[in-house]
């Protein structure tokens, strides 16, 4: 809100406007660093989202920031004290009315026009800001394809050519084209990486999909942003971005079985028992060496037939005396599916 | 039982146990022992006062639209009281369980609140402020206010009325109820899906949080119907559709809204029902269900609401702006056009709710820039109310000060709604905080014109003005609460903070935490506020008031006495122009009082809504907790008590030329509030 300015008003505005314009200045001070993660974008996709975010406040302002300070400046002229011109009967003027239709139809007009770009250019099924561009003869690197399931409440990340899976921890080469194949086998969840990729739904018996790719390495934060019960803010991932050689031989390593905790291989079967609610404090990792081919395909059709994972009661009713810091990772009893 | 249940049932008692009752739960011990004080409070003047006879009288049993308006907006006040106790919990929670070596107190691993219990909080916060605080405030609103507007005895409906207002209650009822007994649900005020699926809430949460919605929005419709009735068909003799004041326009375009809004809730919540009572599979992902269709369902109810209830603020916006301008509002007709522009718009953009579902690029643009087009009848209004403003005489009374104050919010929320209308920057921030800000910038403009509203109208009703000066104290305070919390929620949505988060992973987010932290508590200090202005003005109070305390209104209500007594009018009025007291006052007309009364025409008291919203209580606790007699009796009760009130002959009763003269006289002299004449009503049907 801005400040409200007029000989009336004036000595309240100075008393009740002193603390929110101390908390005002406050968060450029704190605002420097990374922790802005939207504005830290390290990837194509993040970027032009940034991008359009500037854009499209830059087109509001300019008719926001004439409407508050024109708002500003009535209110400060017509103050029945300042005595300013009064006139008791004005109440129409076909010039300014069609201004006021006019100016707004423009910005939207404007808007739209962007608009549109930016949906073809973050479309999560083929954004065009990742494609390489037109003429380039750079040798294209097939995109690394990677299967994601969310289960209540962890995410299984699967690689289908590498024949590895994790949970909750997502590694990627850098500058390669990821695209994500998404599905749960529970409640709808939200995939996001601030800093790289945009929020899609992550559904139940339905496939999404996303796409990003980073600009260099390091570590970010991923998570689900769409609220799915009692162990919904465990559910973190990380992100690590390894160079193309540093990606291959985690994956060797993984392979190999030397990421810990290797958890053996992903079966269908053992997926099934992992997939019941757990809730995973301190959205710890897990690897698997192999995985049998059609995880991912089975979910989404175990999903369309039925199949679901209930939560029991206890894990939600009374979960908090079971789920202090000591007991760090709680499966439920087997549920049935109904 | 053709689905199955978790835990024990029996057939006297469905699944209610003892273990349902919380009554180890140090917050909820407390929430009870607050309710339970101030219940005694009030229960027991009144015991002492003897004063029930008053209360069924003059309250319970009325159709007075101003006693229902006003029972409307206690309801919410009370409601609203509740969701910000909600709010509060939230905040101190979220800073409380910043980053993995944040303190835990009581049960929780982190914070002070477990998951189960913090879930269900921010779903009742959302639920308790948008459906049972605003949605009744305004609606209270609109009644105490447009059938004055308009000129009219009563709404069209009288007898609806304090029906609507019951299920209204006693929707707000069940949801008190789940405090204490049992537990709310914990899917989010919009019933995320499949989430609200029995497999994934197997308590009874969600089915309080169904049956509590399902029961108040059917009286949320039955007024629709009402209000546009009255508007339509009610309006006193010269009242031209473009001699309307701005606030009745909204209500019209508000209630067109509703009434066309509300049932498709109501279908959506019934098939949701029908998923957890009989095992069907409309929205489960599997079995031929379809989630998404829940979704677009909810939210095509869920977007017109959002009009529904920024209509109405519009529309107050629309009155107090040139009352404390001291001119005409500035493009009536454009503002009437706007009005109907994003009543309409509102049916096409429900899609931008879920744009990150991964729709095509042609979806998403399509509902993007529909979106968008919103903000143009929007933008128009913003330029109308301050081009009111221009070359006014403009003084700063509290409730010119609450709209003012909307205003920055308008174009806060605006800039930050035009933002989320882009699907490239939604996918940034579809569900973080950002989202919680921008709404909570609209919602509470919508709050501070109720607030502005209330202050405004408060002399029209009661016969006293508020205290003025408390009252600058209070906006004051409320509005350093709001910049604070949502100022740097802004900015925490640019970190990346997602909602309904009851454990935060980044430290970094702390500094903001703590401001949001003061924020709430520049909250509570407008609340303590809030309350010691309405004991300051009643002890402070002065009752002879002119028609117009304000001495600057313009529109039709002002004209009758104040306070309003319950025949509104004493003699119907004529109409001359768009601001009918403003024309007589230029007039010289403005002080005149009839002195000449026809007979009045009046309905009488009637306790079958009163009734039959008990029932539905009755009907919706007994669904709940699967007490199927219960259920059953309550529906058996309700139809019963409709089919005895249809053969029931209610002609009302007449006020006589010589009472209605004695009762102007007693108002114009002490300010008190007239009392019906108690009398045996008209027996012979057909008397109007």
């Amino acid at each position: 809100m801005a400040p409200v300015k007029c000989s009336h008003v004036k000595e309240h505005l100075s008393k009740w406007l002193t603390w929110p314009l101390v908390g005002l200045a406050l968060i450029p001070l704190g605002g420097c660093g990374e922790e802005f993660r939207l504005f830290y974008p390290k990837g194509p996709v993040a970027a032009a989202q940034l991008k359009y975010t500037m854009i499209d406040v830059g087109i509001m302002l300019l008719i926001i920031l004439p409407t508050t300070l024109m708002l500003c400046l009535f209110i400060w002229r017509y103050g029945k004290a300042r005595k300013a011109a009064y006139d008791p009967d004005w109440a129409h003027s076909m010039t300014i009315e069609l201004l006021i239709w006019g100016g707004p139809i423009a910005i939207v007009a404007l808007l739209a026009v962007f608009t549109y770009e930016s949906v073809i250019e973050t479309n999560p099924y083929d954004p065009t800001v990742l494609r390489a561009p037109a003429g380039t003869q750079v040798p294209a690197q097939a995109p690394l394809e990677i299967d994601v399931i969310t289960t209540d409440w962890q995410w299984f990340f699967i690689y289908p050519k590498q024949h590895i899976a994790t949970i909750d921890d997502l590694v990627v080469p850098q500058g390669r084209v990821v695209r994500l194949r998404m599905t749960s086998t529970s409640v709808t969840n939200d995939f996001f990486i601030p800093q790289l990729a945009p929020m899609i739904d992550v559904m139940p018996g339905m496939q999404t999909r996303d796409a990003f790719s980073s600009d260099g390495p390091g570590t970010f934060t991923g998570f689900s942003a769409d609220f799915s019960g009692a162990g919904f803010s465990w559910m973190q991932f990380s992100t690590r971005v390894m160079s193309g050689d540093g990606f291959s031989s985690w994956v060797a390593g993984v392979q190999a079985g030397q990421a810990q905790p290797n958890r053996g291989a992903l079966s269908y079967a053992v997926f099934q028992k992992l997939a019941h609610p757990t809730l995973n404090i301190g959205a710890k990792p897990g690897y698997f060496a192999s995985v049998d081919t059609g995880v991912f395909n089975r979910a989404v059709t175990d999903a369309l037939n039925g199949l679901t994972y209930p939560v029991p009661a206890d894990l939600t009713e009374k979960m908090a005396p079971d789920s202090g810091p000591s007991n760090q990772r709680r499966s439920s009893e087997n549920g049935k599916g109904s | 039982m053709p689905v199955h249940l978790q835990g024990p049932w029996s057939f006297l008692f469905g699944r209610l146990t003892l273990h349902a009752i919380p009554y180890d739960n140090v917050i909820i011990l407390f929430a009870f022992t607050l309710a339970a004080v101030a219940g005694i409070a009030i229960v027991l003047p009144v015991l002492y006062f003897k004063k029930i006879p008053y209360l069924w009288r003059e309250w319970i049993t009325t159709v007075d639209h101003k006693k229902i308006g006003v029972m409307y907006i206690i309801v919410g006040l009370v409601m609203m009281f509740r969701g910000f106790f909600d709010g509060l919990m939230i905040r101190t929670q979220q800073v409380l369980a910043d980053g993995p070596h944040s303190p835990h107190f009581l049960d929780a691993s982190h914070g002070y609140i477990p998951p189960y219990h913090f879930d269900q909080i921010y779903s009742s916060h959302g639920t308790i402020m948008i459906l049972f605080a605003v949605t009744p405030i305004l609606t209270g609103l609109t009644n105490v206010i447009v059938p004055l507007q308009v000129g009219a005895r009563d709404m069209a409906f009288p007898y609806m009325n304090a029906l609507s207002l019951w299920l209204t209650a006693m929707g707000a009822a069940l949801v008190m109820v789940s405090l204490f007994v049992g537990d709310f649900s914990d899917a989010g005020w919009s019933g995320l899906i499949p989430l609200t699926e029995l497999p994934f809430s197997p308590g009874v949460g969600v089915d309080y949080w169904v049956w509590s919605i399902q029961i108040s929005s059917i009286g949320t419709t039955l007024n629709a119907v009402n209000m546009i009735a009255t508007i339509v068909m009610m309006r006193a003799p010269g009242m031209t559709w473009f001699r309307l004041p701005v606030f009745t326009w909204t209500t019209l375009s508000t209630n067109i809204i509703g009434l066309t809004a509300f049932p498709v809730l109501g279908v959506a919540l019934a098939m949701l029902s029908c998923d957890r009572y009989i095992g069907t599979h409309f929205f489960t992902a599997g079995l031929g269900g379809n989630l998404m269709l829940y979704t677009n369902l909810f939210w095509i109810w869920g977007h017109p609401e959002v009009y529904f209830l920024v209509l109405p603020a519009f529309g107050i916006f629309s009155e107090i702006i040139p009352a404390f301008s001291h001119r005409p509002l500035f493009g009536y007709t454009t503002m009437v056009a706007a009005t109907f522009a994003i009543a309409g718009i509102a049916w096409l953009v429900w899609l931008h709710h879920f744009f990150t579902m991964g729709a095509g690029p042609g979806v998403n643009t399509f509902f993007s820039v529909a979106t968008m087009l919103v903000g143009v009848p929007t933008g128009v209004k913003v330029f109308n109310w301050v081009f009111t403003m221009y070359r006014g005489r403009l003084t700063f009374e509290t409730p010119m000060l609450w709209c003012l104050g909307g205003l920055f919010m308008l174009l806060a929320g605006g800039l930050t709604g035009m933002m989320l209308a882009m699907p490239a920057i939604d996918y940034t921030v579809h569900n973080s905080v950002f989202v919680v800000a921008h709404f909570h910038c609209m919602v509470l403009l919508i709050a501070y014109a109720i607030f502005g509203a209330v202050i405004f109208w408060f002399p029209k009703v009661f016969g006293m003005q508020l205290d003025e000066r408390s009252g600058k104290l209070f906006f004051w305070t409320f509005s350093t609460g709001s910049i604070l919390v949502f100022v740097a929620m802004f900015a925490l949505g640019f970190m990346g903070e997602t909602r309904r988060l009851d454990y935060l992973y980044d430290p970094h987010m702390l500094p903001l935490l703590i401001i949001q932290e003061i924020g709430i508590g520049f909250y509570g200090l407008s609340v303590l506020i809030f309350a010691w202005m309405l004991f300051v003005s009643l002890r402070n109070r002065n009752t002879s008031l002119e028609s117009d305390p304000w001495g600057t209104s313009r529109t039709l209500e002002w004209l009758t006495r104040t306070p309003v007594p319950f025949y509104n009018f004493a003699v119907t009025p004529q109409i001359n122009a768009r601001d009918e007291l403003d024309w007589r006052r230029r007039s010289g007309l403005d002080l005149s009082h009839p002195d000449r009364f026809a007979p009045i025409h009046m309905p009488g008291n009637t306790m079958i809504p009163i009734l039959i919203g008990i029932c539905s209580f009755g009907l919706g606790f007994g669904m709940i907790w699967r007490i199927w007699w219960m259920a059953g009796g309550g529906l058996l009760a309700i139809i019963a008590l409709v089919i005895f009130r249809s053969f029931q002959h209610t002609p009302g009763y007449m006020l006589q030329p010589g009472e209605i003269a004695a009762m102007e006289r007693r108002t114009a002299a002490s300010g008190i509030i007239a009392e019906q004449p108690s009398r045996p009503p008209l027996m012979e049907a057909g008397a109007h």
